[in-house]
């Protein structure tokens, strides 16, 4: 019987397996960052435990860095002993840092595949959960915690159960690929599958949907699988994916003969089965906003605010959780979504802050002016994805619609550095959660794609993007 | 295991509620702990008691990798959580850590436990027992390798066969 292509990777990576129970997994890449690594390595020091495999491991900083002047010293005195520690750690044992001043800083999960780190068929993991971004170039990409990053900065492999493959089959063409675009993809399947949809399972996205996207928009949704409660998710690679990794910073010397390896091994068998099936028709689907406080929480643009009863369909949490989610932002059922005003807009996180995010939006904001009473910034997913966007004068563009323009990490995706919303306040947010207080305590979040969040960031208010000119 | 619950009727709780971004640059365990559940229950640490177990709905700990959610739960004296269901990487963390127990409940004990009732939990016999109520109800077993870690006191001690 054929195989998946998530249990060809797996297969390919096991250095022990036994006949019942989990397999020890051998680690490709470890992505390291600030927040989830400090015990990690306080643990092999209290051990006398080396780094295994520090030619495989790279670190950066990205969830707590500020995204104001670089020149001008931390002023969060915690933010900036977890950073020197970073550095610290990297020193001691040997592995290669992209810092706060390094052209290739950005958010772990941008600079992977821009540095061509991350490779198709390999095994990636970071100590954070939207590693699954790495599956957008066919690699079996996951979030891990701090007691798994100490054991594979140990080891280079990790105990694990075997997840059970998922398929999810994106069907059709969208008219309007400026207004509909992969974020509307993904926030469809989670509406659709629910947040624990995935549970359990590594997902494969397939169809026409799914390979017309570029390398970007496959990032975008495959990030997401997270959020569907899903280990990984990913995407067979093709053409667009070995073009994308070509002549990057770190790409293997031996690249084209990777990439003929790739292109005979890396696919699902046409007799292999799936465990799960889901299928999404997109030809008609509309831009989609969240407005609660999962990401399973969304509708269409053109909806309004559900009732907890038609939103549950019967089952009693869901109700109390849609009750709940109403009351923290503050919305009434029946409210068209374009009725929602918002204070902030943030176009930024490792969902949706890479360069063709950016230059969406840009086409939406250019030669229009940002509405008095909204407060809006552009936060690059990287340096690298800043100083691309300024050759072609994005910067300019965003800032002479009044966004703020500033420097690339994680920022206002999770309210661990200073960009935060008040307590309060309502956001249109290109990031992948929608969770209560994780902007900032009070905070009201609701998720929207680049071009959705800047078109709100004009208006005031969410529009049907698919309205506006974009061409 | 003996003790009281706090009951969480619903589900998703996410890592988030569990222990706000802000307090992921705290390394002090204790200090953590004052900030569990900050996001959803304010009053969380004044009421929490050592020994408690906390009981809530499905996908409990979904969202974050941080394992800081565990941490927090368990220093501010949680033993155990009893849920619908779990998020994988909370579950992984919570026993890798062996900072907790997550226990797999089905319906019925979800719907009968309140509250402060106070229960004995019962892992060598995947038994829950209600004593305020006297009733008992059955939980998921772990699977071969949790269990194996969680007797060895999580995954540093844990040596396969």
């Amino acid at each position: 019987m054929g195989k998946t292509l998530f249990e060809k990777i797996w297969d390919a990576h096991i250095v022990v397996e036994k006949q019942s129970g989990p397999s020890l997994i051998y680690i490709d890449r470890h992505l390291v960052h600030e927040v989830t690594s400090p015990q990690a390595f306080d643990g092999l020091r209290m051990n006398n435990r080396k780094v295994r495999r520090p030619d495989l491991t790279v670190a950066t900083m990205d969830h707590n860095v500020p995204t104001t002047n670089r020149r001008l010293p931390i002023l969060d005195q915690t933010s900036a002993i977890q950073i020197q520690t970073l550095a610290k750690n990297c020193k001691d044992f040997g592995i290669q840092l992209f810092d706060i001043a390094s052209p290739n800083q950005g958010i772990v999960h941008v600079i992977g595949p821009q540095l061509g780190i991350t490779l198709p068929g390999s095994t990636i993991v970071c100590g954070d959960s939207h590693t699954s971004t790495h599956g957008a170039f066919g690699a079996l990409a996951f979030g891990i915690g701090t007691s798994e990053v100490e054991h594979v900065l140990a080891s280079q492999t990790l105990w694990l159960e075997k997840p059970k493959p998922f398929e999810i089959r994106v069907e059709g063409k969208r008219k309007n690929p400026h207004a509909v675009t992969a974020k509307d993809i993904i926030l469809s399947i989670i509406k659709n599958i629910g947040t624990g949809g995935g549970t359990g399972t590594v997902v494969e996205y397939r169809g026409e949907g799914i390979t017309d996207l570029s390398m970007e928009q496959r990032m975008t949704i495959c990030n997401m699988s997270i959020e569907a409660g899903a280990r990984a998710g990913l995407i067979a690679p093709d053409e667009k994916t070995f073009d994308y990794l070509r002549g990057r910073k770190y790409t293997p010397k031996n690249y084209e003969s990777l990439v003929d390896y790739w292109r005979e091994t890396l696919k699902t068998d046409s007799d292999a089965t799936f465990e799960k099936k889901y299928v999404l028709h997109i030809d008609d689907i509309a831009p989609q906003v969240s407005w609660g406080t999962n990401p399973g929480m969304t509708c269409d643009v053109t909806d309004s605010v559900p009732s907890p009863d038609d939103y549950s369909k019967g089952d009693q949490n869901q109700k109390k959780g849609a009750q709940k989610a109403l009351e923290y932002m503050d919305l009434k059922p029946g409210t068209p979504i374009t009725d929602i005003k918002v204070d902030r807009v943030f176009i930024g996180s490792c969902t949706n802050a890479r360069l063709e995010d950016l230059i969406e939006a840009s086409k939406v904001v250019k030669n229009r002016k940002v509405s008095p009473h909204v407060r809006a910034m552009v936060v690059p997913g990287s340096q690298m994805v800043k100083q691309q966007a300024e050759e072609m004068g994005l910067d300019k563009i965003f800032i002479d619609a009044n966004f703020e323009w500033r420097e690339a990490g994680c920022s206002m995706c999770l309210g661990m550095n200073p960009d935060i919303l008040s307590p309060g306040e309502r956001c249109a947010s290109t990031s992948n959660r929608n969770f209560e207080g994780r902007q900032g305590t009070g905070g009201r979040t609701h998720l929207v794609s680049p071009v959705m969040a800047a078109a709100a960031a004009i208006e005031g208010h969410f529009v049907d993007v698919r309205e506006m000119d974009l061409s | 295991m003996k003790g009281h619950i706090i009951k969480y009727a619903r589900d998703n709780i996410d890592t988030d509620v569990i222990i706000p971004g802000q307090y992921l640059k705290i390394h002090d365990y204790a200090e953590l702990a004052t900030h569990a559940m900050e996001g959803l229950d304010p009053n969380f640490h004044s009421k929490v008691k050592d020994g408690d177990f906390i009981l809530s709905g499905k996908n409990f700990g979904c969202g974050s990798s941080r394992e800081h959610a565990p941490i927090a739960l368990s220093h501010s004296g949680i033993k155990a959580v009893l849920a619908l269901s779990f998020a994988r990487i909370f579950y992984r963390n919570a026993v890798d850590g062996a900072f907790l127990l997550p226990i797999e409940i089905g319906e019925d004990a979800y719907n009968a436990i309140s509250e402060g009732d106070e229960v004995n939990i019962d892992i060598s016999k995947n038994e829950i027992k209600n004593i305020t109520k006297n009733q008992t109800y059955g939980m998921k077993p772990f699977s071969e390798i949790i269990g194996k870690i969680i007797e060895a006191g999580g995954l540093f001690n844990y040596k396969p066969d």
